[in-house]
């Protein structure tokens, strides 16, 4: 065992060493936050690295690849908890990923957040929270990695209540803790299910590890009450906490509300990764999923692995119609998050590991970007996020304009240069070849459709026509801002460097990264199946490759001249003017604007029986519980007082009975302690008589 | 006649000697050099040389792990003892360092070479498995605590608490003598498992009966066990605080090992059962009676204290309950379970009383209302007295959480098959509950409740905050990781 291996645990300890140390520091300590937080994020990126490194150059084949180190946790009765962390090519992966995305965000926010006074807290919060995400990527145990997993959703609570003193920040936070909260109660429910069957939470462990050939091949047999294997059933309840982690339908609801927080936060947590872990959680048990005794099926896709694909494709659409309709910048771009987890969830579903977390890791570098850009737009404007009142930023914010515009074609699948195309290729191919239904495909071709639509929308809303921003501000706050047009329109402005390099640098990522994952040299799909992947330009013209690529260009073209026919074509004028959409559709676009009205069903069905049953709860504890603590108080303090008068009048006078009548020294007693402990000596008599006679009764019984 | 080696016997009791040799260069060095020294340099010296002392035994003892049986058990050193020697020592070096800086007395040498005859004692006791030499390490033990609690000459608690505690002490003394004497004639030996295996009989016969109770009694007395316990509240309070906490934390961790080889190798076949609808007579159920009175009894009258130390003591009343029940579930898991519990026990205890200590030093009392802002005018002591009770309370992820999760869980699973003494671990559980209260209510005092007027920031030397922030660590690190402790254990 290498070095690396043995020591991974430091990469997530450096950033919970950072957070612990700026917890403790004084709030004015800012440079001293933000250099410890950049600090300890670039030494996991290198340690990252090297792991990375260690993983491609060891070049294991299928289950060797799998490095772990395992170390005994406590005892309890006869058993070992143990805990451990693994090193792999999923792994090393996503702690590159999760590191250097991290790490260009903690630069960005060091400019985004500099007016903050919190600014300490802050970097304490995200240190915390990139520590609790490594410790995920690592985690050999389902426990350690159920651990880490509600450390993160603690922290994502606390960023997106960063600016608690706002009524609907902390609305958010709290709706985020609790929706993401029930898909946990599933998680840890399927847990100790599996633990119970295989006695042990280690993923790998030589052989006796949850997710090895015996523990499986255990699981699959035994069959549960509605004749479903043991395997399907926890698989299931661990995909509901992904579900409600990465936002899928129907715990979607949170991720939107979490716009709340500050944008970085949205970038690294809400777009790149905590969102993804629900993603990674299932691409880690993938063989739990994907268990079957390889008799009863057909096919092999799984009753787990198809329900992941069925849920991914209903979300990729559902909120992808959603996205179109909405005026937030923010919101959108969350919205589409959720589309795109979908996607993930497809590849995942329908195309194994590799062809899921490519997504994955092109979509957490594009949509950081866009993140991040869209913080820029927002910083620029003033706080300002309605896409109706911005408009030509083209001119002011050149950087800002041009990386998004990378960024949104990259979301698009704009073809042969984004990587968005190729991840998103694989995954429509793969779905094109499921066997099961042609549903799915159809689902997620229309929603790449929807992408490229609403993006151009965005697009144009943001960057194109005439500013709308001091038009939008005039009318409604003419008694706030008393300064006009020329003012606000000139104080819009390029972020400084320390925004817009990172944006470059992701950028540039956002283009690059899809050189590693083309048909004709697959690498990333081989590495992570621990493979070596070989050049061959044929591969482009194998299994169908070449139709669902056309057919994904056109679909593409499709949505970006539709964009452009809507919003395009005729310049957006005022910000109070209808959109294109709401002239041609009045009634769809209410539906959608409305998110399909999800909130307020659950607000109808959920909420209100929540609040009847606290409203029952409460008046119980009222009336039922609260009254029999009160009458057993009473009794109890009737009694004390019982005991006290007892004291005072019948004890009491016995011992100054008893004082009077003892020799010299017994009268120094008594002046030092009434006489008490000839009282303490006689009950030890007492209770030793009581206890002989008791236990010699007993015995003769 | 045996022959022996006295070299060899030498050999074996090498750290107690290093230890009584370090108490007498502590006593000489303090009474022929340093008369007319200032009491800061005869405190550092003096503690300078008794830490030499203790950390050169720890030292031997981790030299060589020894397996040795000698003179019918009167010494039996083997690696679980010698770590209950390490154990002892490192307590005392604690207790050692909260002395440092102490006012209460200018007899410096004579009390630090009092506690290291106690510490010799304890070692005495915990490699011994013979009723002779049992007893004889007690009352060397009882007979220093003694003095140490009446060391404060200046006040008229102290010596009131130690008049107390030593009349209390020579009644148990004498219950333990007589019941030790009723197994010898019982069984004709002082070996304890040659006493377990002369007792066997198809019943208890009541002198048997007696002899149980009376060593309960006498070793109820040095874990403080209701209704053995009313020495503890007016010597916790009254005691110089070093002297409190050497009895709330290493004499407390000795005398439960020893209770534990008493108990469980002496009365091997005497135990009986205490299980629900099971019970048979025998020192388990004596055991379960005491250990459940206790529970109830320390948890209750802590809640009316108003004095700290005299929480702290009802607390250690409720704590000895808990203990109790790791010592009558007898498994294979019960002695780690035990040792873990009360090695963690001692250290958060000890870590209080280093606290208390510094607030009287401040404010003269050991009253809540002493307490009051303390988070204000001391905020790191503060933030470890907070580690400590919640600790004791059981609060994850400290020790006292785990420690309480693995002695409960041994108890559970001590009757295989059966949920026997589940009745116990509720009740338990139900008192953890409820010290949680008295626990939060000296924390709200510390935290919430505003400082007196005027009231100036405490100034702590530098070494009081490393050795309290030391102890506090350890609580959170034994918790975070109990098997740093329980491999050892």
């Amino acid at each position: 065992m290498t070095w690396i291996v043995r020591n991974l645990w430091l990469i997530p300890a450096f950033p919970a060493l950072a957070a612990g140390l700026s917890a403790l520091a004084k709030q004015r300590n800012r440079r001293m936050a933000a250099s410890l937080a950049i600090g300890s994020m670039g030494l996991s990126f290198l340690l990252s690295l090297v792991a990375f490194v260690h993983v491609v150059r060891s070049g294991g084949h299928g289950e060797t690849a799998k490095e772990v180190f395992n170390f005994p946790w406590f005892q309890y009765g006869g058993e070992w908890l143990k805990l451990g962390w693994m090193l792999d090519p999923l792994t090393a992966v996503m702690l590159v990923m999760v590191s250097f995305v991290g790490l260009l965000i903690f630069i960005y926010s060091t400019g985004y957040m500099s007016h903050d006074e919190n600014f300490t807290r802050f970097f304490c919060f995200l240190s915390l929270f990139a520590a609790a995400m490594l410790g995920v990527v690592i985690a050999n145990s389902l426990l350690l990695l159920f651990m880490c997993w509600e450390l993160v959703g603690l922290t994502s609570y606390l960023l997106i209540g960063f600016w608690f003193h706002k009524p609907e920040a902390a609305a958010a936070a709290k709706k985020a803790f609790i929706t993401t909260r029930i898909g946990d109660l599933a998680f840890l429910v399927g847990m100790v299910w599996l633990y119970s069957q295989t006695g042990s939470l280690l993923f790998y462990d030589q052989g006796s590890g949850c997710l090895e050939h015996s523990a499986l091949a255990g699981l699959v047999a035994q069959t549960t009450c509605i004749g479903m294997a043991a395997s399907t059933g926890i698989a299931l309840l661990i995909f509901a906490g992904a579900v409600g982690k990465s936002g899928q339908v129907p715990l979607h609801v949170w991720l939107p509300d979490a716009m709340e927080g500050p944008t970085p936060v949205s970038a690294l947590i809400h777009a790149a990764t905590m969102v993804a872990a629900g993603v990674f959680l299932v691409a880690r048990v993938y063989p739990l999923m994907a268990a079957h005794d390889g008799i009863s099926l057909s096919s092999t896709s799984t009753t787990a692995l198809q329900v992941v694909t069925w849920i991914g494709a209903i979300t990729a659409v559902f909120a992808a119609l959603i996205a179109v309709a909405q005026d937030d910048i923010k919101r959108i771009l969350a919205y589409s998050t959720i589309s795109q987890l979908g996607y993930m969830m497809i590849g995942l579903g329908v195309g194994g590991v590799a062809v899921g977390m490519f997504h994955l890791i092109t979509h957490a570098f594009f949509k950081a970007l866009l993140f991040l850009g869209a913080g820029s737009v927002i910083h620029g404007c003033h706080e300002e996020q309605d896409i109706r009142c911005m408009g030509g930023l083209k001119r002011f914010m050149p950087i800002t304009f041009a990386t998004y515009a990378v960024g949104m074609l990259a979301l698009c699948g704009f073809p042969l240069f984004f990587s968005g195309f190729w991840s998103k290729d694989a995954i429509l191919h793969a779905a094109q070849l499921w066997t099961i239904s042609r549903v799915p495909f159809y689902l997620a071709t229309f929603g790449a459709l929807l992408t490229a639509f609403y993006m151009t929308r965005q697009m144009y809303y943001v960057f194109f026509g005439e500013s709308r921003l001091a038009r939008k501000r005039d009318s409604s706050h003419i008694a706030d801002f008393g300064h006009h047009e020329h003012g606000i329109t000139a104080s819009v402005h390029e972020s400084p460097a320390v925004m817009t390099m990172p944006l470059a640098i992701l950028a540039m990522f956002a283009v690059l990264l899809g050189v590693i994952g083309t048909p004709a040299w697959p690498w990333f799909d081989s590495f992570l199946n621990g493979e070596s992947a070989t050049l061959h330009a044929a591969g482009f013209l194998e299994g169908g490759v070449l139709p669902v690529m056309i057919l994904s260009s056109i679909v593409v073209f499709a949505g970006l001249g539709l964009g452009w026919w809507f919003y395009g074509s005729s310049p957006i004028t005022s910000a109070e003017s209808a959109d294109a959409l709401e002239r041609l559709q009045p009634q769809v676009f209410r539906i959608l604007r409305n998110k399909f009205y999800v909130d307020e069903i659950y607000d109808a069905t959920f909420i209100r029986f929540n609040a009847w049953l606290s409203h029952v709860s409460d008046w119980f504890d009222r009336w039922v519980w609260n009254g029999a603590v009160w009458t057993v108080s009473h009794i109890v303090l009737g009694l004390s007082w019982l005991a006290r008068s007892t004291d005072t009048y019948v004890v009491n006078p016995g011992f100054d009975e008893g004082c009077n009548a003892v020799t010299v020294g017994g009268r120094l007693l008594g002046r030092l302690q009434n006489g008490r402990t000839q009282n303490y000596l006689r009950l030890v008599g007492v209770a030793f008589a009581v206890l002989v006679a008791f236990l010699i009764w007993s015995g003769v019984r | 006649m045996i022959t022996f080696n006295y070299l060899d016997l030498l050999h074996l009791v090498m750290p107690e000697v290093i230890v009584v040799i370090a108490a007498l260069c502590v006593l000489s060095v303090d009474l022929i050099f340093l008369r007319g020294a200032g009491t800061r340099l005869r405190i550092s010296v003096g503690a300078m040389l008794s830490l030499a002392g203790c950390a050169a035994a720890i030292v031997w003892i981790l030299r060589a792990a020894q397996f040795a049986s000698v003179l019918d058990g009167m010494l039996v050193v083997n690696p679980l003892a010698q770590r209950m020697q390490i154990a002892v020592l490192v307590l005392t070096i604690l207790t050692i360092l909260i002395f440092i800086g102490s006012t209460f007395t200018e007899h410096i040498s004579e009390y630090l070479a009092l506690i290291l005859l106690a510490t010799v004692s304890m070692m005495f006791l915990v490699t011994t498995q013979n009723l002779l030499v049992i007893f004889l390490s007690l009352e060397l033990l009882s007979l220093s605590l003694y003095i140490l609690t009446a060391f404060n000459k200046s006040s008229a608690r102290s010596a009131e608490a130690a008049l107390k505690y030593f009349l209390f002490g020579g009644i148990s003394a004498a219950f333990l003598l007589f019941g030790f004497s009723l197994l010898y004639g019982l069984s004709n030996s002082t070996n304890l498992s040659s006493v377990a295996g002369s007792i066997q009989r198809p019943f208890l016969d009541p002198l048997l009966i007696v002899a149980i109770v009376m060593t309960m009694v006498g070793l109820g007395f040095k874990v403080a066990a209701v209704p053995f316990h009313f020495w503890a509240p007016d010597v916790y309070q009254g005691a110089p605080a070093p002297s409190a906490a050497l009895i709330a934390s290493a004499s407390k961790v000795a005398s439960f090992f020893i209770l534990y080889q008493v108990m469980v190798i002496g009365l091997a076949d005497a135990e009986g059962s205490s299980a629900w609808r099971g019970y048979v007579s025998g020192w388990v159920p004596l055991a379960a009676i005491v250990a459940s009175v206790s529970m109830v009894l320390g948890n209750l009258v802590a809640i009316l204290q108003t004095s700290v130390r005299r929480l702290l003591a009802y607390s250690a009343v409720a704590h000895a309950g808990y203990m109790l029940l790791g010592i009558l579930s007898h498994t294979g898991q019960s002695l780690s379970a035990l040792l873990y519990y009360s090695i963690t026990y001692a250290l958060t205890v000890l870590g209080a009383f280093g606290v208390v200590a510094l607030v009287e030093g401040e404010t003269g009392g050991d009253r809540l209302s002493d307490f009051a802002g303390l988070s204000r005018r001391a905020p790191l002591p503060s933030l470890c007295m907070l580690i400590f009770l919640l600790s004791l309370a059981g609060i994850p992820p400290l020790a006292g959480f785990f420690g309480k999760f693995y002695l409960f869980t041994t108890v559970m699973t001590s009757t295989p098959g059966t949920l026997g003494l589940l009745w116990l671990v509720i009740l338990a559980v139900a008192m953890s509950a409820v010290s949680l209260y008295y626990y939060l209510k000296v924390l709200k005092f510390i935290y919430v409740t505003d400082p007196p007027t005027g009231a100036a920031p405490i100034r702590v030397s530098i070494l009081k905050q490393v050795v309290l922030g030391l102890i506090a660590l350890s609580v959170v690190l034994l918790g975070c990781a109990p098997n740093l402790l329980l491999r050892w254990l």
